[in-house]
């Protein structure tokens, strides 16, 4: 044991250098700067917009209109008295993001019940989502301006009866069931926060896998280039504690440089999704329906989530391990990380765009035997109740784990750590 | 003299490539035994071979009366190795790799700060020590090596090259500290294919060349025998 923390200690100081406290500590300075300018942006697009307005009807209809933009807290600039030409070069010189001109006989067209129309001139600044969002907002204005104008106008004609059952006459009351549990909403909605709540799961496996699995890859052609691996194989350690000590230290580096990602990313985000909190009757809405379909986690979820992961993890890192004595120097171990990252992307990606559960018989096949697809199927098939299918994936991953491991024993304890090589554009090299 | 190391009949081949064709030789205790050959006649493969790091293909290696193939873990707490490219971690200061190294053998911190003080004092480095090993020339980092190697006081190091690419000043003290070792009790198998200095460092000799050995003895014997000058004459001779 004695040995094998003193392996442990080096692997570990090894793996906190320098570099990885400043790359650390540049993430979290760089996602918070991002989240802090995004709450900003979003604080200003949120905060009172100033819209220019050219009212060239002057009707009672069309200043409820602006009063009506007013009270959707706009800042209006009156551009009354002004041609069009002259009101476009005033908003456009000006801070306005639109102009609204509502044209001359606006009132009466509505009152003959014609079809009135106004004009919006977007002065696009910039091309951002947020930077749009004062045309969105007009556009909502002008539709609730309709529906009451239409009622209005429906009331008037047919007193007896509802406007609403007059321009909806079918009318879709919506239920969706999953397993035995019924509750009224959508299905898309339902899709949606269940694509939001397990969004995390696939970044968290990618980013522990890709920063561990580089740590041992790196570990391992480190001791190969500074020519320090043959002494270690001689000294008396037994070569799985030197595997396990490489792969703990990994694991351990990785887990908690992950975790200051996502604890940043989460701060970003968390700027970003300022409006996420004033939603919150809207949210809990959601969560009731989650809860009512049985589309949460409790405890042992999260602890078979938890479960899953973990394994993916050690099946990276004994991958990582049989990678990083292919890799002669730290150059090589770059490319040696590809496989694994493409073994973690093809089923991020499929999950994404399909149902992993609905594809062909081959693909299915193929996306099973990857082990990393687990844990990106455990939340759906908790949901699901599809317990078969979870006790499954988590075996077939141990299985594979323990597989790599024997391999990467065997690697080990024999030639095959000093002689197995894998050179990019150069033949197989000869042996001293 | 009883026999710390035995090898009889000891064949590798990679693939189709054989390295050693069955080769024979022994390691008194005490003694330097030392194996001279051109380059790739063998010498390294029998080394590591013999440290536990590559398998061999035939033939019997016995190490203390225990078989070195079957329990390499009893032969890593007596040996030591030293490979002819070895490196120590850059970013460790001497100092630190020492105390890194000597754990694996130490059982106790009184043994640890034995062993340590022992290579403190073969290094010669002072407070060189206490910088980082990635700040070393060459010779420092031989001599930090040589004094991992034997400040466990091994039953048997095994030295590859010890002063490959060194000065002349630093290869004569890599050599005086290897034979004041010996005289303490550590036997010691090397190779060189630096003839003045095998005349210089060993008891005994072996010669050779294409994975086999061409004639064991000592210097002395050897150039007897060939009728030689020196050892050079001796390969020369053994070769024909």
């Amino acid at each position: 044991m004695r040995r094998f923390t003193n392996l442990l200690k080096k692997e570990i100081k090894e793996l906190v250098n320098k570099q990885l406290i400043i790359s650390l500590a540049f993430t979290v300075i760089i996602f918070n700067f991002i989240g802090q300018v995004s709450k900003k942006e979003v604080r200003k697009a949120i905060g009172v917009q100033t819209i220019s307005a050219l009212d060239q009807d002057g009707s009672a209809a069309s200043q409820a209109l602006v009063k009506g933009l007013e009270s959707a807290r706009f800042k209006i600039l009156d551009q009354s008295g002004k041609t069009k030409e002259e009101a476009i070069e005033a908003a456009r010189t000006g801070e306005s993001k639109l102009l609204l001109v509502i044209p001359a006989g606006f009132g009466a067209s509505l009152t003959e019940l014609k079809p009135s129309e106004i004009e919006t001139y977007s002065f696009m600044r910039s091309f951002s989502l947020i930077g749009a969002r004062g045309q969105v907002v007009v556009q909502s204005v002008i539709t609730a301006l309709n529906e009451a104008l239409s009622n209005n106008f429906l009331k008037e004609k047919l007193p007896d009866m509802d406007p609403a059952s007059l321009k909806k006459p079918i009318k879709s009351k919506d239920f969706v069931i999953v397993q035995d549990k019924m509750a009224e909403g959508s299905a898309n909605d339902v899709a949606g926060m269940i694509s939001q709540q397990s969004m995390l799961i696939p970044i968290v496996l990618f980013m522990i896998v890709i920063y561990s699995s580089q740590m041992v890859i790196s570990a391992m052609a480190m001791e190969k280039q500074n020519k320090t691996l043959e002494t270690l194989l001689t000294v008396p350690i037994k070569r799985t504690s030197i595997i396990t000590a490489k792969m703990l230290a990994a694991g351990l580096i990785g887990l908690i440089s992950a975790g200051v990602y996502m604890f940043s990313f989460k701060g970003m985000l968390g700027g970003i999704g300022e409006e996420a909190a004033k939603a919150g009757a809207q949210a809990g809405g959601g969560a009731a329906l989650m809860q009512k379909l049985g589309l949460t986690f409790d405890t042992t979820g999260y602890v078979i989530l938890g479960l899953s992961i973990f394994l993916a993890i050690l099946v990276a890192l004994a991958m990582a391990m049989i990678l990083g004595v292919l890799a002669e120097d730290l150059r090589s171990a770059q490319y040696m990380i590809m496989p694994l990252m493409f073994m973690v992307m093809i089923p991020y990606f499929i999950s994404i765009f399909a149902d992993i559960n609905a594809v062909s018989l081959p693909l299915k096949i193929f996306i099973l035997a990857i082990p990393f697809s687990h844990p990106f199927m455990v939340s759906q098939n908790l949901y699901l109740g599809n317990y078969g299918m979870i006790a499954a994936g988590l075996g077939y991953m141990l299985l594979v784990f323990i597989v790599l491991v024997i391999f990467a024993a065997r690697i080990f304890s024999t030639d095959k750590i000093l002689t197995m090589k894998l050179r990019f554009g150069k033949k197989k090299a000869a042996v001293a | 003299m009883s026999n710390v190391l035995t090898v009889r009949g000891l064949k590798k081949s990679y693939g189709a490539q054989m390295a050693l064709a069955g080769i024979d030789f022994e390691v008194r205790a005490g003694e330097v035994f030392a194996l001279i050959g051109p380059n790739g006649a063998g010498k390294t493969t029998t080394l590591r071979i013999v440290a536990t790091l590559l398998t061999s293909s035939g033939g019997e290696i016995t190490f203390l009366d225990h078989d070195l193939c079957k329990e390499p873990d009893f032969v890593r707490e007596k040996i030591s190795y030293l490979p002819e490219e070895a490196g120590a971690y850059k970013d460790m200061k001497g100092l630190d790799y020492l105390h890194f190294m000597a754990n694996f053998y130490a059982r106790t911190p009184e043994e640890e700060k034995e062993f340590v003080d022992r290579a403190v004092a073969i290094t010669e480095l002072g407070d060189r020590l206490k910088t980082k090993v990635g700040t070393y020339s060459k010779g420092m980092t031989r001599k930090l090596l040589l004094a991992r190697a034997l400040m466990t006081k091994p039953v048997l190091a095994i030295l590859d090259e010890p002063t490959s690419g060194l000065d002349v000043l630093n290869a004569l003290e890599v050599r005086e500290i290897v034979r004041r070792y010996v005289k303490e009790g550590t036997s010691v198998l090397l190779s060189s294919h630096n003839m003045l200095e095998i005349e210089f460092l060993s008891d005994r000799v072996g010669l050779i060349d294409k994975g086999l050995i061409l004639d064991t003895g000592t210097p002395t014997e050897l150039k007897d025998k060939h009728q030689a000058k020196n050892m050079e004459e001796v390969f020369r001779s053994s070769l024909r």
